[in-house]
């Protein structure tokens, strides 16, 4: 009993956002969705191929190829917004003169177009991807 | 000379005014409850949350609020201010759900068309009780990338001539300037609600600042610092501790310029450009 105490009171003192953390977007910007978002379709991913790599003939069917698409054109969309935010592109410049409350560039300046333009590629991509599996590939 | 005091007094029409403003300001409009999360580690089993009614006013803050339910309501509150004019960092806690700093939030903006407002300590900081949070290990971080000019000390005895900057080196690490350590963008970190260890944007974007701050000669004792498992590369630009800053610091776009920092150097780039305007460094290259 005094043990389980123990773990209780560690787990609250400790306050840690733990897993769920990661996806607490709602009071937070589009950057936080996209964060959670990212980390998923990248687990996702790995789940996939870990029964691709075993079989490689291993298919996850109709539905679950179109899925599939969904999940990898995303990740490869934001993933290429990730590496050019990462390396310092379009986050704009530390600022000189701030107003009395100032929002961040880095979310607000022109990496808000990066953004549209990533989820333009992720649906571009999609689009094409679910054609193939839904429609082509069904139709041999 | 002539002693007389000469009175100054507002014209009466604008003392009226003023006065009007003022009682505009801390009339009682609305009654809101507050959820206040209350744990006491050394003592209870779990936290809880306690309710307690205000009549509130315009220009009353979360931290007018809750001084008063500590003074009239709950005399075993537990929380930490100090400056109540959002200088010290000191007041940062969960208000409805987003860091914020209870002194600069009014209850009217924080409670918007509702009238409940829920009050939690900051997330990803351990709780020492109630909306007290403990801070040692976020300041422990901030000590690690060494938040100091660091120089020769044979210059910093001896110095040749004065540290000239030019704006344009000014502005390089300005805006990172203002942090007061409120520990607002730590806890709004997805990273760091799972690593305990990440050094987490306040601390990064200081490593940033001491960087790119043409004074200083630390570029690869502060880089060691950072560029390790959970340093920098731990930041996927979730943009959340930038979101909720208070002082405009932005310590996403600094971990993002840090990050381009430590790259352009790995591949044989000059990291960020040569420092002209300083003596010593001058001498040095002369010397070569
Ligand atoms: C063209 C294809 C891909 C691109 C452009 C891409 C891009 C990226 C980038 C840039 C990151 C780092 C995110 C960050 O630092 O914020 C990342 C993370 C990740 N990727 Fe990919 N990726 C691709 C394919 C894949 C594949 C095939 C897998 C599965 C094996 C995968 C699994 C992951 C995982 C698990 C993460 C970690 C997620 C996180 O930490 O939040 N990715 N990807
Ligand atoms: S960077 Fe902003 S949010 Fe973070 S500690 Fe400094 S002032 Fe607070
Ligand atoms: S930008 Fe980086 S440091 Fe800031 S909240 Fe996101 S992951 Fe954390
Ligand atoms: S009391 Fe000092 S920042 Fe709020």
């Amino acid at each position: 009993m005094e043990e389980a105490r123990e773990e209780f009171v560690e787990y609250y003192a400790k306050n840690m956002g733990g897993v769920l953390g990661w996806f607490k977007a709602r009071v937070y910007t589009i950057e936080r969705w996209l964060y959670g978002a990212h980390r998923i379709t990248g687990i996702l991913i790995v789940l996939f191929m870990l029964p691709h790599f075993y079989s490689t003939g291993w298919h996850p069917g109709l539905w679950g190829d179109f899925i599939l698409g969904i999940i990898v054109t995303f990740h490869i969309a934001n993933g290429i917004r990730l590496i050019l935010a990462e390396l310092g592109f379009a986050v704009g410049k530390p600022l000189l003169v701030k107003k009395p409350s100032q929002r961040p560039v880095s979310l607000e300046g022109s990496q808000r177009y990066l953004v549209a333009l990533a989820l333009l590629l992720f649906i571009v991509l999609a689009v094409i991807w679910a054609y193939y599996a839904l429609i082509v590939q069904a139709a041999t | 000379m002539s002693t007389e005091v000469k009175e100054y007094a507002l014209p009466p029409e604008v003392l009226e005014e003023t006065v009007k403003a003022s009682e505009e300001l801390w009339k009682p409009i609305k009654k809101v409850k507050f959820r206040i999360y209350k744990y006491n580690p050394k003592r209870d089993y779990a936290p809880h949350w306690e309710e307690y009614e205000l009549e509130v006013s315009k220009g009353m803050t979360i931290l007018d609020a809750l001084l008063e339910i500590k003074g009239e309501k709950d005399h075993t509150l537990g929380m930490r201010y100090s400056c109540r004019m959002g200088l010290c960092g000191s007041c940062a806690m969960m208000i409805n759900g987003k860091q914020m700093l209870a002194c600069q939030t009014r209850v009217i903006e924080a409670a918007g068309d509702g009238d409940v407002i829920e009050l939690r300590p900051l997330e990803n900081f351990p709780v020492t009780r109630d909306l007290a949070t403990d801070f040692s290990a976020f300041f422990e971080k901030h000590k690690t990338v060494k938040p100091w000019i660091i120089r020769d000390e044979e210059e910093l005895d001896n110095p040749t001539g004065p540290y000239k900057q030019t704006i344009e080196e000014y502005a390089r690490y300005y805006q990172f300037t203002d942090c007061i350590k409120c520990g607002a963008c730590l806890s709004a970190c997805p990273t760091a609600a799972t690593d305990y260890e990440y050094l987490g944007p306040q601390a990064l974007a200081q490593a940033y600042r001491y960087l790119v701050d043409s004074r200083d000669d630390g570029l690869d004792e502060r880089i060691a610092v950072v560029d390790v498992a959970h340093g920098c590369w731990r930041c996927h630009f979730a943009g959340s501790c930038s979101d909720v800053c208070p002082r405009g610091v932005d310590p996403a776009q600094g971990i993002q310029l840090l990050k381009g920092l430590i790259i352009r150097r790995k591949f044989g780039f000059r990291p960020h450009k040569p420092t002209e305007a300083l003596p010593a460094k001058i001498a040095k290259k002369k010397e070569q």
